[in-house]
């Protein structure tokens, strides 16, 4: 049987299709204007025999593809996160429109969790604003990041408000290695503060494409003072546990009639 | 099973907002020639008003339409329930604000208080002065003082008097009110619960504006239908589905996204600690005091809101809630810019946790309907936890 995942985030979208316990498929893609076109262009490239949907667009997935299971994106990072490291007992989880700390109990259930307000402070939508500030891609932000010496400190996480402040840094001739560095030591600040919220035990995972940033990935493992364990392929995480879903729901702690309608 | 629920209140309103049903009837009382108070706060001691002949309207202030208005004279930082109250009233929008010939205010959180000297050209104004340290011993006092000088205020603007046996006579009244929801609430309070909260707005709405004489017939009928979906094993929501008590600022209108929400995560809003909800109707005034004033001043420094510092009362309340109510998870929903219910979220969640081991989770939100998408994840893994 196949069972696939998707995680339909704001940023990207993300499948992953097992079949017989094994990931067989594993696609990304931006999210765009129109998710359920990706979606579909996504699905058309496998196949699969039950789906489960998480992310801002699952209900919107659901609507069209009736057969959908939905769960949220706390769930669904968190059966990934204990599939892809088994001693997992604290998530990390930094999307493209907002991050999340999961705390779980010894069996993979969700114990506590907090996540960001409304504001894009703290997301990966934060860094990549920044980024374009400065007039970095990713890869060369976290290159300058790692580069500085010494961060500068933003005054304000806002992200208008970061932006604002980042031209005028520039503007007085900062270099942009530093404000570089200090936008990801603002990034790892806030996931502390998120921290708080919920118990931090180890093994520390962190997921979301911001999991790709080694720059974010050090910083934070300082801020929490834990390791951080990084899975393979970050990103797909959250579809992965939803791939896991129905397969196994002793994982979920639930069963799968307990799904969201 | 073939079972249909009826509708509590069987009337023409089924099916649209509470408030058309309580505006319906504040134009009766205005046939009547009645006097109408508009009111913003649960602290208005409303016993008062019935005594004294007044209908007392819960004034609009739970839409976000008005709020872009609001915000040419008002700062956008503020609380939702401030700026909409404030948007209706220039924009001339409120319906209850029209019918009322006066409004009580208290001296609640900044935001109001500021407000409130923004509207006085509007329309005859009276602000309470609200103790804000309710076990002090001077809070009971003073409070009662002030509510013998909102009874100054009413006889100046509508001529009529009252006595403390007419005073006896509405607390009466507003006791039999309280035991009737009490009865009502026993309802949410079973497992399965047979009600749902925009029932329990429906009758809480019209208990608003009506006596207990007036609202009696409703509530027999909403008792007999409520008994009638326990026998036939009617649930609502999944027999199963999470039971969810919601605290905090108050909630209505555009700010019930938050329970449509919990209910779409496939949980059940049992217990409304809130303003709109069940606050008002957890204790009865004591009778036959002797001093009435002090007896009504008394039931309303009860009334557990983040305003009074300490609120501990809010977390004894609390106690009694989820004993009663036997919740699965608590959320507490603050209003944007609502600093009071927003600090004091933190210990209400430390008490949650410690003493009940209830998860919980706290929403910051307003009127809009932007954030339904977070809104709607954290309900679905909050109902997940449970
Ligand atoms: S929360 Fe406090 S200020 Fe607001 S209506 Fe209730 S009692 Fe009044
Ligand atoms: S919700 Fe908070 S800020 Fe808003 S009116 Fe009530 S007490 Fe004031």
């Amino acid at each position: 049987m196949r069972q696939a995942g998707i995680d339909i985030g704001s940023r990207a979208i993300k499948l992953v299709v097992r079949d017989r316990g094994v990931v067989v498929h594993r696609t990304v893609a931006d999210t765009g204007s129109d998710p359920l076109a990706v979606c579909r262009r996504l699905l058309d490239a496998t196949a699969f025999d039950t789906i489960t949907a998480t992310g801002y667009g699952r209900h919107l997935f659901q609507e069209h593809w009736p057969e959908a299971s939905v769960i949220s994106e706390i769930k669904a990072v968190a059966i990934g996160a204990v599939a892809a490291i088994p001693q997992c007992r604290t998530v990390i989880d930094i999307g493209g429109q907002d991050s999340k700390a999961i705390a779980l109990d010894g069996n993979g259930r969700v114990k506590k969790f907090a996540m960001n307000d409304r504001c894009a402070a703290g997301t990966g939508q934060f860094l990549e604003m920044m980024a374009t500030s400065l007039a970095y891609t990713r890869e060369e932000f976290i290159t300058a990041a790692t580069q500085a010496e010494e961060g500068r400190k933003l005054s304000s996480l806002c992200s208008v408000f970061a932006q604002t402040e980042v031209v005028s840094l520039i503007a007085r001739g900062t270099s942009k290695e530093t404000i570089a560095l200090g936008v990801h030591q603002a990034i790892a600040s806030r996931t502390l503060a998120l921290t708080r919220g919920v118990p931090v035990t180890p093994s520390v995972v962190f997921t979301g494409g911001a999991a790709h940033n080694s720059c974010l990935v050090t910083l934070i493992e300082d801020a929490v003072k834990h390791p951080l364990h990084v899975p393979d392929s970050p990103q797909t995480v959250a579809a992965l546990g939803c791939a896991l879903f129905r397969g196994n729901p002793e994982e979920t702690g639930h069963t799968p009639e307990r799904k969201v309608t | 099973m073939s079972f249909k629920p009826a509708p509590l209140i069987d009337d023409e309103f089924v099916g649209q907002p509470p408030t058309k049903r309580s505006l319906a009837h504040l134009l009766t009382k205005r046939e009547q020639k009645r006097n109408i108070a508009g009111v913003y706060c649960t602290y208005a001691p409303v016993e008062l008003f019935h005594a004294m002949g007044i209908v007392p309207a819960t004034l609009c202030s739970f839409a976000n339409g008005p709020i872009e208005l609001a915000e040419t004279v008002l700062p956008a930082n503020l609380c939702p329930l401030v700026k909409s109250s404030y948007g209706f009233i220039i924009g001339d929008t409120c319906p209850f604000f029209g019918v009322s010939d006066a409004v009580v205010a208290e001296t609640t959180c900044d935001g109001k208080k500021k407000m409130f000297e923004l509207i006085t050209e509007h329309k005859p104004l009276f602000v309470m002065d609200l103790p804000q340290i309710p076990d002090s011993p001077e809070a009971l006092d003073n409070w009662t003082r002030s509510i013998h000088k909102l009874a100054a205020f009413f006889q100046k603007q509508f001529g009529t008097t009252v006595d403390d046996e007419r005073l006896e006579a509405a607390i009466k009244d507003s006791n039999r009110k309280t035991r009737m929801l009490q009865q009502v609430f026993d309802y949410a309070a079973l497992r399965p619960s047979v009600v749902g909260w925009n029932e329990l707005y429906d009758i809480l709405f019209l208990a608003q504006v009506t006596t207990g004489a007036e609202l009696a017939p409703t509530v027999t009928r909403a008792l007999a239908e409520l008994e009638r979906r326990k026998e036939a094993g009617y649930s609502r929501g999944r027999a199963d589905a999470p039971r969810v008590m919601v605290t905090g600022c108050p909630i209505a209108g555009d700010a019930a996204k938050v329970f449509k929400l919990i209910e779409e995560a496939g949980g059940v809003v049992v217990a409304l600690d809130e303003c709109l909800g069940m606050k008002l109707y957890m204790d009865e005034v004591e009778e036959g005091t002797g001093d009435p004033w002090r007896a009504i001043a008394a039931k309303y420094l009860k009334i557990p809101c983040s305003c009074m510092t300490p609120n501990d009362i809010r977390v004894d309340k609390m106690d009694a809630i989820i004993q009663r109510f036997k919740p699965d998870a608590v959320v507490d929903v603050i209003l944007h810019a609502c600093h009071a219910y927003n600090v004091e979220s933190h210990k209400i969640e430390l008490h949650v946790q410690e003493k009940h081991g209830l998860p919980f989770t706290k929403i910051v939100t307003d009127y809009s309907d932007n954030d339904a998408g977070q809104i709607r994840t954290r309900m679905e893994a909050l109902i997940e936890t449970c």
